[in-house]
């Protein structure tokens, strides 16, 4: 029973890690002299308020699910990929390149190619550091990172050349953008007038796909058994090194979906300021985040990924109420962050001492039963 | 568990009596009121404008310049203004311009080049509504959208015309963003101006590729620094990293956009500021006449709205101002043309 209400309250810190965060911004608040009561109902009225509000918090919410369901897949596999901001742009700009130039296709046949077109560019972006992790030792962590800052510059030669804008190019401003999509080449809106699009529902449905990969499926068991030892794993007959890939691989095609999903759902073209986040808007690494935020689950990821979007959107929305510096909008961000990380920290030093208070109440159990199982080295079924 | 829950429960009654005392903010919108109802006659009178700009208001340069003359612009008019910053990513910029929108702000400015798409996609949701954007001269045929641009080259020339006079080592240094918009004509223009001086001299450019990243906008002008440059100049709120690399090696920098010899009082020698009064002022003029949009406005030296502010705490030899005060006054009467590349 001590053990179930460890589990529950386990499960509930990610959003004390949140709540506390939140206070600390409260404190922040009102030093800036601003009501905190104020700022964080705007927040909420900004995030769920109305239709148009909670419209844009799933929009925000859906490059996080699909990079955070990606991270669950990796952290199963016991690799870290961080290079979701470097996927989300390959796939973003694969996408985006489909989009603009095979405009006689049918809308359909365009948009499906344009997403698969995400989704194997992300592939083989989480796919090279995998390869590299699997056959030559590479830390998966640094080579994601500088996998980022490749995917970076690719984005910037495309956008202020061959896939400039035609009307830019031509112009003295010479705006490092793609040509737009024509209205055909657009994701369906679900929640009209608002930009809900179909790309969210996608998510979702790929959350849930991805959960039965995991935990119904021999390639998922295969991961996770990776993920949990691979000595033992490979003494079973897996193929670690594969397997290994795979997890990257994986992770990099569902953040290359974001980041096409992107393109033809809501900005129907890409921009560059130079930098990734001025397109992810930190998706890939708030993708890892929610992920944290959901236990590593696929479908918990899904509400932690609605949550990471309220947030995100609702704080705009209480710059803009408020009219606090914008910069403290960036440190509420980053002390959710910092909370939600340590609290994940906190959750597996939790779990390890119940884990070591079950085994020395077994112990006692064992002693005053006078069962010889674990002597004798039976296993219990 | 039992002392964390303890912990926060203390934290959050802490914040709350706080909060509770907490003083507020003046004019504070009722956020349980649904933005598109917001209809107060009193303050319909009085004109309201938000801005949404991508870097914060102190950046030194694009974003800074909007709000000083937003600041500037408030002492002269009867207006109501809501800035937000830091929206480089763009899909956030679209929400808050729609919001701003929503809430009634009858002049919405997109701050930025990359805010094109969201108001062509926003502007139609709200004919009554003028919207703005810049640096371009794109309005996309919307009868509610305004566009600005600023003739950045000029003032590049000038400093160009300056930076050659001034560098004794014949190697100076750019360090700019993207080959973009305002930032490119600066850049060409500040190059061209050097050329036109003393063709002999090794004009270095540097296009770092972001907006953003102080650190490699330092790292460029280490670079340019150790090829020999005593002079530099750059674009873009980046250019703080470059600007205090100058201070430290003792070399001359000049600014634009805005006012940098504040951050650096004893190596800025003069900035190219802007003035975006003088454009706020003709949409504002034409909004007053039911002209919600479809116009473009430029600023340039002739019309006030770039000024070069020369920096006190610099001694800038006489010839050199004079060649200054010649050449601006070349450019605004049209004796000097700039040739572009």
């Amino acid at each position: 029973m001590k053990s179930r209400l460890g589990q529950i309250i386990d499960a509930f810190l990610p959003l004390f890690a949140t709540l506390a965060a939140l206070l600390v911004g409260a404190i922040m608040l009102i030093a800036l002299g601003v009501n905190p009561l104020v700022a964080y109902q705007a927040l909420l009225q900004g995030a769920f308020g109305s239709k148009n509000a909670f419209a844009e918090t799933l929009v925000r919410a859906t490059p996080l699910l699909l990079i955070g369901v990606g991270i669950c897949i990796a952290y199963r596999g016991n690799v870290i990929n961080i290079g979701g901001e470097g996927q989300m742009i390959m796939g973003a700009l694969v996408g985006a390149y489909i989009g603009v130039t095979l405009t006689n296709f049918p809308g359909w046949l365009n948009i499906t190619l344009g997403l698969l077109g995400g989704v194997v560019a992300g592939a083989i972006w989480g796919g090279i550091p995998g390869v590299l992790k699997a056959y030559f030792n590479v830390n998966e962590i640094l080579s994601t990172v500088m996998m980022n800052a490749i995917a970076v510059q690719f984005k910037n030669y495309y956008l202020t050349g061959s896939l400039m804008d035609p009307s830019q190019a031509d112009m003295a401003s010479k705006i490092p953008q793609s040509a737009r999509l024509e209205e055909i080449f657009r994701l369906p809106r679900l929640w009209q007038p608002t930009r809900l699009h179909l790309g969210s529902l996608i998510a979702v449905i790929l959350a849930i796909l991805v959960y039965i990969l995991l935990w119904h499926t021999t390639t998922g068991y295969r991961i996770r058994a990776v993920g949990q030892n691979p000595h033992a794993a490979k003494y079973a007959g897996v193929k670690v090194k594969r397997y290994i890939v795979l997890a990257l691989l994986l992770s990099g095609a569902l953040a290359g979906l974001a980041g096409a999903t992107q393109v033809y759902g809501v900005n129907y073209r890409m921009i560059t300021d130079g930098s990734a986040t001025g397109f992810t808007g930190g998706a890939g690494f708030n993708g890892i985040v929610a992920a944290l935020f959901g236990q590593l689950h696929p479908i918990l990821t899904i509400p932690a990924s609605v949550l990471f979007g309220a947030l995100i959107v609702g704080a705009n929305a209480m710059q803009r109420v408020t009219q606090i510096p914008s910069a403290l909008i960036t440190a509420l961000n980053g002390l959710v962050v910092v909370f939600v990380v340590s609290s994940d920290y906190w959750r597996i030093r939790r779990q390890r001492r119940r884990v070591s208070t079950d085994d020395s109440s077994d112990e006692e159990s064992y002693l005053q039963s006078g069962d010889n199982s674990r002597t004798t080295g039976e296993v219990t079924p | 568990m039992k002392n964390l829950v303890k912990y926060l429960s203390l934290l959050l009654i802490f914040v709350f009596v706080l909060a509770a005392c907490g003083k507020p903010t003046a004019d504070e919108p009722s956020v349980a009121e649904e933005p598109e109802v917001v209809k107060e006659p009193e303050v319909a009178e009085k004109l309201r404008i938000a801005i949404v700009s991508p870097s914060e208001y102190n950046d030194f340069a694009f974003t800074q310049s909007i709000y000083d003359a937003m600041t500037l612009f408030e002492t002269t008019h009867d207006i109501e203004w809501a800035f937000s910053g830091m929206m480089f990513n763009v899909d956030d910029a679209a929400a808050a311009l729609r919001d701003y929108a929503a809430q009634g702000y009858q002049l919405v400015i997109g701050h930025g080049s990359q805010y094109g798409s969201s108001m062509q996609e926003i502007a139609p949701d709200f004919p009554e509504t003028s919207f703005a954007w810049g640096t371009t001269v794109e309005t996309f045929g919307q009868p509610n959208i305004y566009a600005y641009e600023a003739a950045s080259h000029e003032g590049g020339y000038v400093m160009g015309v300056m930076a050659a006079m001034l560098s004794k080592t014949k190697v100076i240094g750019v360090v700019g963003p993207i080959e973009t918009g305002d930032a490119k004509l600066y850049v060409d223009g500040f190059v061209a101006g050097v050329l036109a001086t003393d063709p002999t001299i090794n004009v270095r450019v540097t296009y770092i590729g972001s907006f953003g990243d102080i650190a490699l906008a330092a790292e460029a002008a280490e670079t340019h620094l150790a090829a020999g440059a005593d002079v530099m100049t750059g674009t873009a709120q980046m250019v703080v990293g470059a600007i205090g690399k100058c201070e430290e090696a003792g070399a001359y920098w000049f600014g634009t956009q805005a006012e940098q010899s504040t951050f650096a009082p004893n190596t800025v020698v003069a900035s190219q500021v802007y003035h975006w009064e003088v454009v706020l002022e003709d949409m504002v003029a034409r909004r007053a006449k039911n002209q919600l949009g479809g116009e473009y406005f430029l600023i340039n030296l002739a019309n006030g709205g770039q000024v070069i502010a020369f920096n006190e705490n610099v001694t800038i030899p006489a010839e050199v101002m004079e060649a200054a005060q010649a050449t601006i006054q070349g450019i605004i009467d049209g004796t000097i043309t700039i040739n572009l590349p």
